[in-house]
């Protein structure tokens, strides 16, 4: 017993999370009324289910892994594992908790030093590091997205003593480029092998990869369906499709969330319906081309119900992996490194503006968008310099307006919910 | 002595000067960089004169503050806004690397905000390189490709010859650069200096802003001159080393001085950090790929992600060497990359005993009343 404590005591933040998980799962299903927010409901019912089998992994003895968002977790099913998403974990928690992960960023930056500027993404998680409450095995991390990415996680490595393990991915879309992160992806995960005790076997792992492959035909299928007027997928939606991607990644859970998504978009399809209290009413269509706003995941109902606005899609929604291959090898790998590269928000990161800028104008075009909303998120300093030139684009080509928010989506302290509301009515009364 | 009124250090003041001019004069190229990780050698070999960016002096940003976002390293938003105000009308070409997140975005601005106006008749190439993060065999050569693609494309676009010749030609004048800032470093190193940081800033400043041939010229004049003068009286006054985001304005290390110091070495962009490695002339490598080792396996800054005890050891060996008595780690806000290296060194020397202080700053310096207080206090805790 005090072993199995001791193993558990190893992931605490994911114990915490499963609590909230199952209280939210609680409230969903015996408060609301039925089939009120499916989405939520859905999305809720799949994560708690993997991070339950997470903790029993913990349990096991498993070796605790950590990992970038953008190190794709279906990768890492090559090994017996539980795999924490640094990312992952220190946004869920801001989404969840009334009070968000701000006591945790506040260790790691007054307690420590960490910058206030840089990402909450990765600093809730160094927090919770720091106060002895993960205790990693090894981490792996790509060299992309951002400043933040490198800045940061050399803190597990020259703080915590934790092995790094830092496949290079390349800041130029190349050929060539394909080809150097898919060798470096294949030396990354025999490193981790090596530090963790265990022979990768990549048989499992292209089971897994060939999951999410058919997980991405299930998210293209929603994702034309969001052209249809009004909308029949709610804002939630996005929020839990990006969660997935992150929890339930190269799983059958993933499959199932998808499946039963896109079942109620049809549904909704059919009659002309949307989500939110009055279903024939969509006001106005919005692409928010960066991240949502994780610290008050209600402004999406909010948005749905009250604002009439329909989120298109926001950066975790709109870039689809490429087939993986897994009968050729060689292809394989490099196929796994055009989807790390092709991934959301690395796509965007590693290549010049000018892809992006014409995505969001041919995006806008093909699903009738008449409002952006950019998120300027503190800690993404490589987005720092588009939001203006997206305006312009915007502007000038299509004639549509942009709102540009100033805030860290991880942590309310930096710009209120409040006043980003206001911000947004602001700009919606504009548009009527 | 004091080389307040030396003509060469006077460059450093303002962005162009005569060389420049000169350089221009004579239909000959300038082309503009932020970061040190470029094979400058190449450049010169191609008969061009890489000019490294900064915003000495400008206090301005409001051009620039429209395009860039208030969570962005007011170094490049300042040097944006003075290229916005024709401040680099002179440029015939950009070169940027994935340095830092701001500085690699300006590869889009320039295009699309700098270079489109219409003071430009048609717009200036530019050129990139993708360095990776992680110092390793693979890396090397994913960097090696990277220089030999742009040798062909400096070729190509300036229609030049760039021959092996002309490229040892360029590593022994850079080499030499490099050997005779050293000796300038040697000598503030010194029990009494016989130059202040502010000083050995602005050479640096200055060597990046004209022709290398005349830096090395000026340098050594200048070099001769101190050899033969007294060292300065650092009665009382603290040896600091400085550490940290990009410092392009003695404004900020005259503060640091005039509190009671002297700032005797340094781990900076504009100071050490990129003329402590040289090319090795000597070994049986073709040049380019030579010049590739430099910059690939240099002393690093921190978008170096796995190479933070390099940059470690060579701090504790400059603690001894400068006979440091305290450390000052800086950085301009938002800068991520040094925010979080200065970080994990506050750590690492306080546990070591070393008095080490951290602090962030703009990089055109208002409040400086506030950061004096700061650092007199620094100071006075030194023992």
């Amino acid at each position: 017993m005090v072993i199995k404590q001791e193993l558990e005591n190893r992931v605490i933040p994911l114990k915490i999370l499963l609590e909230a998980l199952e209280t939210t799962y609680g409230l969903i299903t015996n408060i609301l009324p039925p089939d009120e927010v499916p989405e939520l409901e859905i999305g809720v019912k799949y994560i708690k289910k993997i991070v339950a089998e997470m903790i029993e992994g913990a349990n096991e003895g498993l070796p605790i892994v950590g990992h970038h968002f953008a190190f794709q977790a279906e990768y890492l099913s090559c090994f017996d594992i539980v795999p924490v998403c640094i990312e992952g974990i220190s946004y869920i928690l801001s989404c969840i908790f009334p009070h968000g992960v701000e006591r945790f960023n506040d260790i790691i930056s007054d307690g420590f030093g960490h910058p206030y500027h840089t990402c909450s993404s990765q600093k809730s998680c160094m927090g919770m590091t720091l106060d002895d409450l993960f205790r990693f095995d090894a981490i792996i991390t790509p060299t992309a997205p951002c400043d933040n990415t490198y800045a940061s996680y050399p803190f597990f490595k020259y703080k915590e003593n934790i092995p790094l393990i830092l496949p290079d991915l390349p800041f130029l879309h190349q050929e060539k480029s394909l080809h150097y992160y898919g060798d470096q992806i294949k030396i990354a995960l025999n490193d981790l092998g090596k530090v963790i005790g265990q022979e990768p076997d990549f048989e499992t792992m292209k089971k897994h990869i060939e999951i999410e492959n058919k997980v991405n035909r299930h998210a293209l299928e929603i994702f034309e369906l969001k052209k249809a007027r009004p909308n029949p997928v709610s804002n939630l939606f996005n929020a839990f499709a990006a969660a997935a991607s992150i929890y339930l990644a190269g799983r059958n859970e993933h499959l199932k969330f998808y499946e039963e998504n896109l079942e109620i978009a049809k549904r909704r399809y059919k009659r002309r319906g949307r989500h939110g209290e009055d279903e024939s009413e969509e006001k106005m269509r919005s692409i928010w081309p960066y991240m949502l706003i994780f610290f008050s995941l209600e402004t999406l109902e909010w948005l749905d119900r009250s604002v009439g606005m329909s989120v298109l899609f926001d950066i975790f929604n709109y870039n689809f992996s490429p087939h993986i291959d897994v009968k050729n090898e060689e292809k394989m790998w490099y196929d796994m490194a055009n989807k790390g590269m092709s991934f959301p928000m690395m796509k965007q990161s590693t290549d010049f503006y000018y892809p992006f800028i014409e995505d969001c104008v041919r995006l806008a075009k093909e699903y009738n968008a008449d409002n952006f909303v950019f998120t300027a998120h503190i800690g993404c300093k490589q987005f720092g310099s588009v939001p203006q030139i997206l305006k312009e684009a915007l502007r000038e080509e299509l004639g549509i307006p942009m709102l540009i928010i100033d805030l860290d989506v991880g942590d309310e302290r930096l710009t209120n919910i409040n006043i980003i509301r206001d911000k947004i009515n602001i700009f919606t009364q504009t548009l009527m | 002595m004091s080389l307040y009124d030396d003509p060469f250090l006077a460059i450093s003041n303002s962005i162009t000067n005569q060389y420049i001019e000169e350089w221009k004069n004579n239909n000959e190229k300038v082309i503009g960089h932020y970061c040190t990780y470029l094979p400058e050698e190449l450049f010169h070999a191609a008969g061009l004169l890489p000019f490294r960016i900064r915003a000495t002096n400008h206090k301005e940003d409001d051009l620039a503050d429209t395009y860039m976002v208030r969570f962005t390293c007011s170094f490049v938003r300042a040097t944006l806004d003075l290229a916005l105000r024709g401040g680099y009308d002179f440029l015939d070409g950009l070169f940027i690397s994935n340095c830092c997140d701001h500085a690699r975005r300006m590869y889009e601005i320039f295009d699309l905000k700098v270079f489109s106006r219409q003071e430009f008749t048609q717009k200036p190439p530019r050129f990139y390189t993708a360095v990776p993060h992680v110092i390793t065999k693979e890396g090397f050569e994913w960097y090696k490709k990277e220089v030999e693609e742009l040798k062909v494309e400096l070729e190509e676009t300036y229609r030049v010859k760039i021959t092996n010749e002309a490229l040892k030609n360029s590593i022994g004048v850079y080499n030499e650069n490099r050997r005779l800032l050293r000796e300038l470093h040697k000598l503030r190193c010194l029990d009494t200096p016989k130059l202040s940081g502010s000083e050995f800033l602005q050479i640096s400043m200055a060597n990046s802003s004209v022709p290398k041939e005349i830096a090395n010229r000026e340098l050594k004049r200048i070099l001769k001159k101190l050899e033969n003068s007294e060292g300065k009286s650092i009665k009382n006054k603290k040896r600091i080393m400085l550490v940290g985001s990009v410092v392009d304005n003695i404004n900020y290390t005259n503060l640091i001085e005039e509190a009671g110091s002297y700032i005797v070495t340094d781990l900076l962009c504009f100071g050490n950090r990129n003329i402590l490695d040289d090319v090795d002339l000597a070994s049986d490598g073709e040049s380019l790929e030579e010049i590739s080792k430099r910059v690939y396996y240099r002393m690093s800054c921190p978008r170096m992600m796995d190479d933070h005890s390099k940059r470690l050891d060579y701090l504790k060996e400059q603690v001894k060497i400068a006979k440091v008595d305290g450390i000052i780690l800086e950085r301009i806000n938002n800068c991520d990359l040094h925010g979080c290296d200065n970080m994990l060194f506050e750590h690492e020397f306080k546990e070591s005993g070393v008095p080490v202080f951290s602090m962030d700053r703009e990089s055109y310096q208002t409040d400086t009343s506030r950061l004096q207080t700061r650092i007199e206090a620094f100071l006075e805790m030194i023992k």
